[in-house]
This record gives C-alpha cells, sequence and structure tokens, in this order.
C-alpha cells in the first residue's frame, strides 16, 4: 500500500518533488498519500529520503510468495 | 497560457530524452524538456538499471564478433528465436551497436561506475592495461558476452545533473499533450501541468518524441492493477496518439505484444527483470519438486534450449516454478543482491524482504506461470530512419528500434543522443514558425475539457471499459504474431470495437483536479491508440515477415501499407 511516513521525516517533502505517478503532495502534517491507488510501489521515495523516513507495504498481489525448498 | 520558444523540444525525460537534451545542448541551440514527473527518477531507468549490453572494440573483434555479428545475433538468434526474424531494424540495431561505447565512455565521465578492482569468476575474462579496472561482463541477451553489470540505480540523478550543467530548460510535472503542425512541419507542442493545470505552448524549431516504449493501461492488466507494470504505469502512448494525430507514421503490432516475460518475472509479473537477469549468476529455475529446470536464467540460450525441461514440468504437474538461489554460493548472491540494489523496482525487493524476513540464501521466490504466446493485445511505435527522423518535418523520434524490446536502456540512451544531434542540426539551420491560434485554441478545449466539464465520467471508469474493449477485440483476432498464425478474424466483431471505442471517445470525463485532468489525457491518448490498433486488424492487408505494418491517418482516417525491410545482415546460412 502507499508510502508510509515514519517520524524520522522532516518534510524536506523530496519525495513528492520526484515520485514517478504523481501521488503525494506537501501538507502541514508532512507527505500526504493524495492518490493512493496509483502508487506504482517504485522506491523511489524511499531511495531520495534524506533521513530513511519512508517504508513501502506492497500489496498482497506485489509481494514476493516464497518457500523454503532446502531440506 | 504560457507560451514558450524554444530551438530543440523533448517530451518525456527518461533515459532517451534525458541523452537526447545532454547532446543537443552540445551543438549550443537551446533545450527543453517537458516531462510528465521528474526526470531525476522518472521512466523505465527511474530507479535504476543494472545491466548494459555494448560492443567493445577493444575486447570483442578479438574474440571474433564484429557488430555484423552482433547484430545478426540479436535479430536472428535471440532469446526470442526466428519468430523475431524481420521484426528489427538492422540498421537501427547496428547504429545501437556502434554507438554503445561512446554512450559507456561518457556515463562514466559523468560520474556512473562501469569499472571494477574486483570482478569475479562469472565475469569474462580479458586483458586490461597494467592497473586498470575492469568492467563486469556477463552474457545475457546475446551470444556475445557483451552485457555490462554496473552501478546505476541513480543514473536518472547523473543524467539530470548532466543537462542542469548545460542550462537545458526543464519542465517537471508538465504532460506534453499535442503536436503543433504548420504546412506539413511540427512547429512545437501544447502540455499542461499536473499540479497547477496551467496549460502550455512550446513553439519549436524542432521536437524529439522521447515518451517511453509502452502503451500501460490499454489492455487488462495481468494482476488486476494498472499500477503494477515493469515500466512507469503512466507511460500510456502519449507519444504515439500525439504522433498519430499530426499524421505521424506509426509501426502497429496489432496482434501479440505478448508479453515476453513467461517467467521471466515474478509472481503476477511484478518487478521488472528481478527474477531473471538480474538474478545472475546465483540464480536457477526450479519446479515445485525443487529440480533445476533451468540454470542461469539470465542467459539467452538456456531459456530457449531448456523449454521443454519446462513443458515437462508441466505436464507431469511440478507447478508453481521457483528462482531458487539457495544452492548458490555466497558471493554469487551477493553479486545478484548488488544486481537487484540497482536495477529498476528491484531495490525494494531488498527492502521487502528485509521486512518480510526473506532471504534468497533460504527462500525460493515463485515466478510467474505464463503460458507461451499469450496474445496481450497491440503495440505502436513512432516510424524512424536511421537519422531518427519520422515522416514529420522536424519531428524526430527515438523508438525501440521497430519494436525489439530486449534492447532496452542502450536503444534509448544510444537512439535519444542521435536525435538530440539531429534535431539541434535541423534546429542550427531553420527558423521558428508560428503554429495557428486556432489550433491551439482547439487543442487547449480538448486538453483542458474534461476539468472544465460540470459532469462526466471519472478517467478510471473511462479506462476500464477501455480495455472491456480491448479484451473483446484480442478475441477476434484470434491467433499470435508472428504473421501467418492468425485465425481467421470477425471483421463483424472488429467493427464493432471500432463503434464502441468511438462512443467510448465522445463521452466526457470530469477531471476533479490537473492531476486527473492528465490521467484523463492519458485515457484519451490510449483510445486514440486503441482505435489504431483495431483499424490495423481490419486491414486487408497484414502484417507479415519481410515488412514493417505502417498506419497513419490521412483525412481522418488510418491508411495502412507494407514496408519491405532490408535485411542488411542475413541469417548466415542464407547468406
Amino acid at each position: 500500500m502507499p508510502p508510509i511516513f515514519t517520524e524520522e521525516c522532516i518534510s524536506c517533502f523530496k519525495c513528492a518533488e520526484i515520485c514517478p505517478c504523481d501521488v503525494l503532495r506537501e501538507s502541514d502534517e508532512g507527505p500526504r498519500v493524495a492518490y493512493p491507488d496509483e502508487c506504482w510501489h517504485c522506491g523511489a521515495c524511499m531511495m531520495d529520503c534524506p533521513t530513511n523516513a519512508i517504508r513501502l507495504d506492497l500489496p498482497l498481489w506485489m509481494r514476493p510468495v516464497t518457500k523454503r525448498l532446502k531440506k | 497560457m504560457n507560451i514558450h520558444s524554444t530551438d530543440v523540444l523533448i517530451l518525456g525525460g527518461g533515459l532517451a530524452g534525458c541523452m537526447a537534451a545532454i547532446n543537443a545542448a552540445e551543438y549550443g541551440v537551446k533545450v527543453t524538456i517537458v516531462e510528465k514527473s521528474h526526470i531525476e527518477r522518472s521512466g523505465a531507468a527511474g530507479t535504476g538499471n543494472d545491466h548494459f549490453w555494448h560492443y567493445n572494440p577493444d575486447i570483442h573483434p578479438e574474440r571474433g564478433w564484429t557488430i555484423p555479428d552482433m547484430v545478426r545475433d540479436i535479430s536472428f538468434e535471440g532469446e526470442y528465436g526466428k519468430t523475431k526474424a524481420g521484426l528489427m531494424d538492422q540498421e537501427l540495431l547496428e547504429i545501437v551497436a556502434e554507438g554503445t561505447m561512446e554512450a559507456v565512455n561518457n556515463l562514466e565521465r559523468w560520474g556512473i561506475q562501469f569499472k571494477y578492482d574486483k570482478i569475479f569468476p562469472w565475469n569474462l575474462e580479458y586483458d586490461a592495461p597494467e592497473g586498470e579496472k575492469k568492467y563486469r561482463i556477463v552474457p545475457q541477451f546475446q551470444s556475445a558476452w557483451d552485457t555490462l553489470n554496473y552501478d546505476g540505480r541513480d543514473i536518472k540523478k547523473i543524467l539530470a545533473e548532466q543537462c542542469n550543467k548545460r542550462g537545458v530548460e526543464i519542465f517537471n510535472r508538465t504532460s506534453a499533450t499535442g503536436l503543433m503542425k504548420n504546412n506539413g512541419t511540427i512547429v512545437g507542442a501544447t502540455a499542461v501541468n499536473m499540479r497547477t493545470g496551467e496549460f502550455h505552448v512550446f513553439k519549436s524549431k524542432a521536437v524529439v518524441m522521447a515518451t517511453g516504449m509502452d502503451q500501460w493501461r490499454l489492455f487488462k492488466p495481468y494482476s488486476g492493477d494498472w499500477f503494477n507494470s515493469q515500466s512507469p504505469p503512466t507511460i500510456t502512448g502519449d507519444g504515439e496518439a500525439m504522433a498519430i494525430r499530426a499524421g505521424a507514421e506509426v509501426f502497429v503490432l496489432q496482434a501479440g505484444k505478448t508479453s515476453n516475460a513467461g517467467f521471466q518475472y515474478f509472481r503476477n509479473l511484478c518487478r521488472s527483470s528481478g527474477a531473471a537477469t538480474t538474478s545472475y549468476p546465483a540464480g536457477r529455475y526450479v519446479n515445485s519438486e525443487g529440480e533445476t529446470m533451468i540454470r542461469h536464467p539470465a542467459v539467452r540460450e538456456p531459456l530457449r534450449k531448456h523449454r521443454e525441461n519446462v513443458e515437462a514440468s508441466i505436464r507431469d504437474g511440478k507447478t508453481p516454478f521457483y528462482l531458487d538461489m539457495t544452492m548458490a554460493s555466497e558471493e554469487e548472491i551477493a553479486y545478484a543482491e548488488w544486481s537487484y540494489k540497482n536495477e529498476g523496482l528491484c531495490w525494494v525487493i531488498l527492502e521487502i524482504m528485509q521486512d518480510l524476513g526473506l532471504d534468497f540464501r533460504e527462500d525460493a521466490f515463485e515466478l510467474d506461470l505464463e503460458a507461451a504466446g499469450r496474445l496481450t493485445g497491440g503495440f505502436l511505435a513512432l516510424w524512424i530512419n536511421t537519422d531518427c527522423e519520422t515522416n514529420l518535418k522536424g519531428l524526430y523520434a527515438c523508438s525501440p528500434v521497430q519494436f525489439a524490446g530486449e534492447v532496452a536502456a542502450p536503444t534509448a540512451v544510444v537512439l535519444g543522443w542521435r536525435a538530440g544531434e539531429k534535431a539541434a542540426e535541423h534546429a542550427s539551420k531553420n527558423s521558428l514558425i508560428e503554429p495557428s491560434s486556432a489550433q491551439i485554441n482547439e487543442e487547449q478545449n480538448r486538453v483542458l475539457s474534461p476539468i472544465e466539464s460540470k459532469e462526466g465520467h471519472p478517467w478510471q471508469e473511462v479506462n476500464k471499459e477501455l480495455n472491456n474493449i480491448m479484451e473483446e477485440y484480442t478475441g477476434y483476432v484470434a491467433g499470435w504474431s508472428p504473421p501467418g498464425n492468425r485465425d481467421e478474424i470477425s471483421m463483424q466483431g472488429l467493427q464493432n470495437c471500432v463503434e464502441q471505442l468511438e462512443v467510448l471517445s465522445s463521452r466526457n470525463m470530469k477531471a476533479g483536479d490537473p492531476h486527473e485532468l492528465v490521467r484523463c489525457n492519458e485515457v484519451m491518448n490510449l483510445i486514440d491508440v486503441g482505435l489504431m490498433i483495431v483499424k490495423a486488424a481490419m486491414n486487408p492487408d497484414q502484417y507479415e515477415a519481410g515488412n514493417w505494418f505502417i498506419g497513419k491517418i490521412i483525412d481522418n482516417e488510418p491508411v495502412f501499407e507494407k514496408r519491405p525491410i532490408k535485411i542488411k545482415y542475413p541469417p548466415k546460412e542464407e547468406a
């Protein structure tokens, strides 16, 4: 699901500046996810956040489905 | 309305657009980029690229590879076998191959690391001068060992810096909406700002179309989510639609842009090339019993050669399939993780794996199981000659080598560079031509209508219905490219789709804000692309091997022609 902003966020809004899908906006409470259905989950915001304040929570269909095949 | 004048206008600021801008600026002309997101992270390489094939004059000739060899190899013997015969423009491919070394040298000079102190046993062993660092070369798409693995995560930031250094004028959050024409010459383009809704008019002596090589959201999304795609889901054929409306020639592949993924991708076709190419050398494709079907899935040959292993596993019910790195050495896994860190959409996988407690050393990752030859629909690209010129004077493009998706980043980088040069040369010999105010007003009304209308459908509703119509279309075009395999089609059915598309395009959309306005314009563009594709399928002449199938609008209706492909380097057995 769309980006989650932690307490480390300093409201520099670099994430909103570079988001490839234009999903984020500035607000007085920090970055706001304006278009949650349009997040590509590319991670650009996470990469460029200067304080590592962003986490992505991939929607179920994007999550790896894994198995431990090793005995 | 904001009116601007420039010499070279570049629509799209991805790899191709930025390279075009950097090169054009070297010619002393004024350069402007119009980018719908932000050039630092836009396009298919926005979140990085870890593989870049190249032709190296210091390495390949002594190993018996010439450029013609490489071109021949990519055209006829590449991953997709002879089905691709004739689907690649060899002259353009040759230009790409010839331009890759210069591109790598430029990227390196600008701050991207391609050479390393340490190379690995699975990298090509070659002689470099004493003390010099080496490239990490692996085999990937071609038979020649020519792919560089490199630190490309921030390639767009580096290119953005180079654009800024050269004084390139950049309009981010600005989506190009239409080409302007005067007496058959392209004289600029219009655009709309995605945040403010302001309408822009860019008068220009030359225009480079660099809007990306996909038409996402035209067909139903594989995993039910439009925004789960291998390249940005905002690459919606805007360039092709603008070009079509202006009368440009487009290469049409009307049925069968088969997702070449097969099982190259993770489940639900996620995460770009994370499964196959990026897992080299650690990766194996295993079946549900853990039996290795393909070792080194990234490498061209195994995927094609070991198809029978895959089919046997399917027959025996040993599905699903997995990417398994658990048998690899620590060093091999570390190398694959380094690749993931650099390849677009893959760095995020590493982060998510941390959050979910997953590890390549312990876990096998489910792959997508996609039937070979699944019809996914149609595809368009601006047709260009070897000078990156379209049929419209003043309009250049950096199309993907007339549909050859596997050539990827090098195509964008080299053809973008070339388009920039050609556009700059054209701009230095020509003057600005005024677009007509009637044309500007008509375009402004068309583009802004969703925000100005009191009521209408949300873009998502029209987009979904478009997907439904295009799904109906694929049902009528039974069969699959390559050409000649197409079963009988239903002309009545196709006509029905055309009528539905025309009704759909007449429906008003309502945008609540400038962001939604751009989404509405994307959908309008997709409908134009869809119409071209469906009408192409109704044409008595069809796509066939050895010919380009080109469409363009004349007097409001598309007209199609077959144009013979020149095979400069035929397969060796035929030569």
